[in-house]
């Protein structure tokens, strides 16, 4: 038995002798003081993708992403289309297809250079480019998490905050398109409850209603938020249905094809 | 043996922490977050990715702190909180999205604590954060899931 089996079981002994604690409800006031943080309320794609995983087995090569993000001065744009290109980086990896995460790699470090926030960025770059090569898959999947959060890290050094919650936009946007599409193809009740996920669209509208004006009115962001708002009540049903989750899809990957341009979807 | 050890020595410190307070300064590699990242990197050889994103803060008894989670049905998740002294105890506990405590399974080993959960149902939950023992003390929290 290896020392982590140890540590395992032994938490799970404990646990089991734990006990649960005494059954109750949190008050008003409890759920007022909710706090949420982006880094831990809002899960990574990766997540989303090994939930998916385990209802069906996904053809991930199918869905490697097969054009950039379109060219645009935007910081806004830019923001979106990085937190696209992060949530194809998980794709890649369960596609296990490490040329594709390399070339995902030097995507995100052109775009994060273009918002002035690609230092950290680089070193991160090179590690993706090494674990590839090493086809250590588990690794990549942190890798891609530590690079988008320092980018965000280095968008608050910037005062430019904004561009945060975008970058999580874009990335569960296109989690959403990917999941929803594969769900649509072959829809089953399992694969429908994972985009049974309100909260978040409500967290990402709440973060586009608090930008400045200037920046929430900047295209293609109210688009963005009509769409969420489209989505948000297909998304509420425990299980949402198949014409519920084609809708998505449709709503998703208009949105996902507008952050990109004229960049080919596949 | 590193995480064995280190799951051995927690009730030693703790008792230490109780008996004399230790300047923080005094253990300055010793963060909350390393202490989370310890307890969870014990999931991670059994198939548990770990996020990189994390919870940081300060607790004090009878002020427990909630925090919202967005999770998946049919993953398996673990929250491992960790608090560095004068804290001596620490749970944490999960709450569906009405608020209404959930079963999971409850790991407590002095100032470090953990809750496993595996939802039925996509969406919003709440996590728990109490120090039931000690004083105001940093914390951190990471989580697991597979």
């Amino acid at each position: 038995m290896t020392r982590t089996a140890h540590v395992f079981f032994l938490i799970l002994a404990a646990a089991a002798f734990a006990g649960m604690p005494a059954h109750g409800s949190m008050t008003k006031e409890d759920l007022a003081s909710v706090e949420k943080l982006d880094a831990v309320t809002i899960p990574m794609p990766g997540e989303f993708f090994t939930a998916m995983g385990k209802v069906g087995q996904p053809a991930w090569g199918q869905y490697l992403r097969s054009g950039s993000p379109g060219v645009t001065d935007s910081r806004s744009m830019i923001a979106l289309g990085l937190g696209t290109l992060v949530a194809d980086g998980y794709v890649a990896v369960e596609a296990q297809d490490g040329q594709a995460i390399k070339n995902i790699g030097k995507e995100i470090l052109a775009l994060a250079k273009k918002l002035n926030v690609s230092q950290s960025v680089l070193g991160r770059s090179n590690s993706i480019a090494d674990f590839a090569d090493n086809n250590d898959w588990n690794a990549l999947r942190e890798e891609l998490e530590a690079t988008q959060n320092e980018v965000k890290l280095d968008m608050v050094d910037q005062n430019d905050d904004r561009l945060v919650t975008l970058v999580s936009l874009g990335a569960w946007i296109r989690g959403v398109d990917l999941v929803s599409g594969m769900v649509t193809t072959e829809y089953s009740p399992a694969g429908a409850k994972l985009l049974r996920q309100p909260a978040i669209i409500e967290y990402l509208m709440a973060g586009i209603d608090e930008l400045p004006e200037s920046a929430r009115n900047e295209a293609p962001l109210p688009e963005i938020r009509a769409g969420l708002v489209t989505s948000l009540p297909l998304v509420e049903p425990e299980v949402p249905s198949a014409e519920q989750v084609a809708n998505l899809n449709t709503t998703m990957r208009a949105l996902f094809d507008r952050i990109n341009g004229s960049a080919p979807t596949p | 043996m590193k995480n064995l050890l280190f799951f051995l020595l927690l009730p030693l410190c703790a008792a230490m922490a109780q008996e004399t307070p230790v300047a923080e300064e005094v253990l300055p590699d010793i963060s909350a977050r390393s202490l989370a990242l310890e307890l969870a990197g014990a999931f991670t050889n059994d198939g548990y990715r770990l996020r990189d994103g994390f919870w940081p803060g300060e607790i004090e008894p009878g002020r427990p702190r909630y925090l919202e989670v967005n999770l998946f049905a049919g993953n398996e998740y673990w929250f491992c909180a960790a608090a560095t002294p004068p804290a001596r105890k620490l749970s944490v506990s999960v709450f569906d999205a009405a608020g209404k405590r959930v079963e999971f399974q409850s790991y407590g080993d002095g100032a470090s604590a953990a809750a496993g959960f595996e939802p039925d149902i996509s969406g919003k939950y709440f996590l728990k954060l109490d120090l039931l023992e000690g004083e105001k003390s940093p914390f951190c929290l990471i989580y697991a899931y597979k």
